[in-house]
């Protein structure tokens, strides 16, 4: 444990120091979220007449903010890391460790993740107080459902997108699969809309995908939409798929190091 | 047993095989072609510790790909690899913490940090405790100069800086074996010399082994006894470097300069003349007689210059090639080879 704890102390320090060198950077990369923001003008255009589906005008506001902070502390690249370093011949060296590789990324990630809160937590909470009814839940029970469920989500996101990274090694340029992934996972993870826009159907099933897990489900938690049963379910369903990628990622890179260390590192 | 010992190594792989332009494409798309490279084909070696082994041939004979065997990068096609005792591609990490490879051209530095971060990194990756971090660094310090290049961001330091840094991070642990690829490929020659006379010092007050390839006479000269030869995935010679230099290249190169132009008579009476170029000019010489001729020849053509070289590492290599080495220095390894797996009670 102790052991543990100064590898992830001295790697967070140095994932710090490098996100430190690239802030400009990631400040840019962030405006990529800024399609949360776009989708919360367009939806208040639309809700200016009057709610839709149980969504006023602040209720989109809430959803969108928080939304955009949940995309932004659980944004993933590690599939670029993984395809960039094995084309570099960089994976050789990491190998020779008595680490597992994922150690540095996770530590990396969450580095990252510092300087993001620190930009976006001020400015989705000043957008909020001064939204008129914002709907936010922030009683301890809630926030703490909030933190595991947004952890979670990271979770998911991550461990898909180093099973993706995976590919790389038996697929040169395996990057233009992650572009149509994200494309697709777009809608469905609630980022162009909430999911109570959505025939009740596909909600319904989409309850049972992975995808709500990435993004509408913490949000809808402060929102204090999904509370009691719903929560616990929620929660159960979200770590079940959490355990399932994991459980890929860690099959996928073992498969990959038996073609890697054939083949060739 | 040997602390590495290596039988039979085979590594093959299946490259496929694509013929240029579009219709080879489309035919590579549909019906694949491979075609089996022998990269590493049934050598075996054994080395025991302490030992600093040289590993020579040209591009492509094997060299690298057996390294990474040994480091458990690769996975062999067939035969027995066992380092202290592992099967190196199980990559436990008991094994992973005794022994390091540095390849020249790969980097495990943080590129946008200074160095000592990554070591700060890799000292909690291998657990070492902070009196032994201390210690280690001062000693790598002391004989890398490291000094200021530790706060230094890794892309602002010069390929010398960077590799004496590399060397660094690697050895951090205190690994008993050093893998070494090409550790002075793009080196100057006052840096090679610094990274070998720390090899031979890190050698000598740890008890490591090493296997290095390198390019380089001068760093196989510096520093190995024993020599592996390599070519197209198979072992040639295995044994003494000074007897096979002896025997395959028992000269030196001397290369002279002259305020005046000095005729090839005059030089054939020293040695063997490579070249004259009128002011300069190039002599094979017998080793054994280097010093007694450069002294007549001073006293006789007073050139401005002369100085010593080795024969180039290719000359050598392909004299083995040719054949130049007696059967008997082979097969005696050979023999020896047999006699120790035969007898594996013994080891």
């Amino acid at each position: 444990m102790r052991h543990w704890l100064r590898m992830y102390g001295a790697l967070l320090r140095m994932g710090w120091s490098t996100v430190m060198e690239y802030r400009a950077q990631i400040v840019i990369w962030m405006t990529n979220s800024l399609l949360m923001v776009t989708m919360m003008l367009v939806w208040l255009g639309i809700s200016s007449a009057g709610p839709v589906n149980g969504y006023t005008s602040a209720d989109f506001v809430a959803y969108f903010m928080i939304g955009w902070v949940v995309r932004n502390l659980t944004a993933v690249w590690v599939s670029w890391e993984l395809d960039y370093r094995i084309r570099e011949g960089k994976l050789s060296p990491m190998l020779l460790r008595p680490m597992h590789p994922i150690h540095h990324d996770i530590a990396f990630h969450w580095a990252e993740k510092g300087l993001r809160s620190v930009i976006v937590l001020p400015i989705a909470a000043l957008v909020l107080l001064l939204t008129p009814n914002a709907p936010l839940k922030l009683d301890v029970p809630t926030l703490l459902a909030f933190t595991v469920s947004l952890f979670m989500a990271w979770a998911i996101k991550f461990m898909i997108d180093f099973s993706l990274g995976v590919l790389a090694f038996w697929l040169s340029q395996a990057s233009a699969f992650f572009e149509v992934f994200y494309g697709l996972t777009l809608v469905l993870t609630g980022a162009i809309a909430p999911l109570a826009m959505f025939p009740e159907a596909i909600q319904q099933a989409l309850w049972w995908s992975p995808f709500p897990y990435m993004l509408s489900f913490p949000v809808e938690i402060a929102l204090g939409r999904i509370t009691g049963e719903a929560l616990t379910l929620g929660l159960g369903v979200q770590a079940a798929w959490a355990l399932l990628c994991t459980a890929v990622a860690a099959l996928m890179w073992r498969l990959a190091l038996r073609s890697y260390t054939a083949v060739g590192a | 047993m040997a602390q590495i010992h290596v039988a039979h190594l085979r590594k093959y792989y299946q490259v496929h095989e694509k013929e240029p332009g579009l219709i080879g494409s489309l035919r590579a798309f549909f019906a694949r072609k491979y075609r089996t490279v022998k990269a590493v084909d049934d050598i075996s070696f054994d080395i025991e510790a302490g030992e600093i082994v040289g590993f020579l041939g040209p591009n492509g004979a094997g060299k690298t790909t057996t390294l990474k065997v040994l480091a458990g990068l690769l996975y062999p096609t067939s035969g027995e690899v066992r380092v202290l005792g592992f099967e190196p591609f199980k990559r436990e990490h008991a094994y992973l913490r005794q022994f390091t490879l540095v390849m020249g051209q790969k980097q495990q530095l943080m590129w946008d940090l200074p160095p000592i971060e990554t070591f700060l990194v890799n000292q909690a990756i291998y657990e070492i405790p902070d009196a032994e971090f201390k210690a280690t660094l001062r000693e790598l310090d002391e004989l890398l100069e490291l000094g200021p290049l530790l706060k230094k961001q890794v892309r602002k330091l010069s390929l010398g800086e960077r590799m004496k840094c590399e060397l660094a991070a690697a050895l951090l642990h205190r690994p008993k074996i050093l893998f070494l690829d090409e550790p002075t490929i793009g080196l100057d020659v006052t840096m090679q010399a610094r990274i070998r006379e720390f090899i031979a010092e890190y050698n000598r007050r740890h008890g490591a082994t090493v296997l290095l390839t390198s390019h380089y006479m001068a760093d196989v000269t510096a520093l190995c006894e024993r020599i592996l030869v390599i070519d197209k995935g198979k072992l040639l010679y295995d044994g003494d470097f000074r007897a096979l230099i002896e025997r395959v290249a028992p000269y030196k190169i001397m290369r002279l300069q002259f305020d005046q132009p000095v005729s090839t008579e005059q030089l054939m009476q020293f040695g063997e003349v490579e070249s004259n170029e009128g002011f300069t000019a190039t002599l094979r010489v017998p080793r054994a007689q280097a010093t007694e001729i450069a002294l007549r020849l001073l006293a006789q053509l007073h050139p401005e210059d002369l100085t010593f070289e080795d024969p180039p590492v290719e000359d050598i290599i392909r004299a083995v090639f040719a054949g130049a080495v007696p059967a008997e220095v082979l097969s005696a390894r050979a023999t020896l080879a047999s006699a120790a797996a035969a007898a594996p009670a013994q080891m």
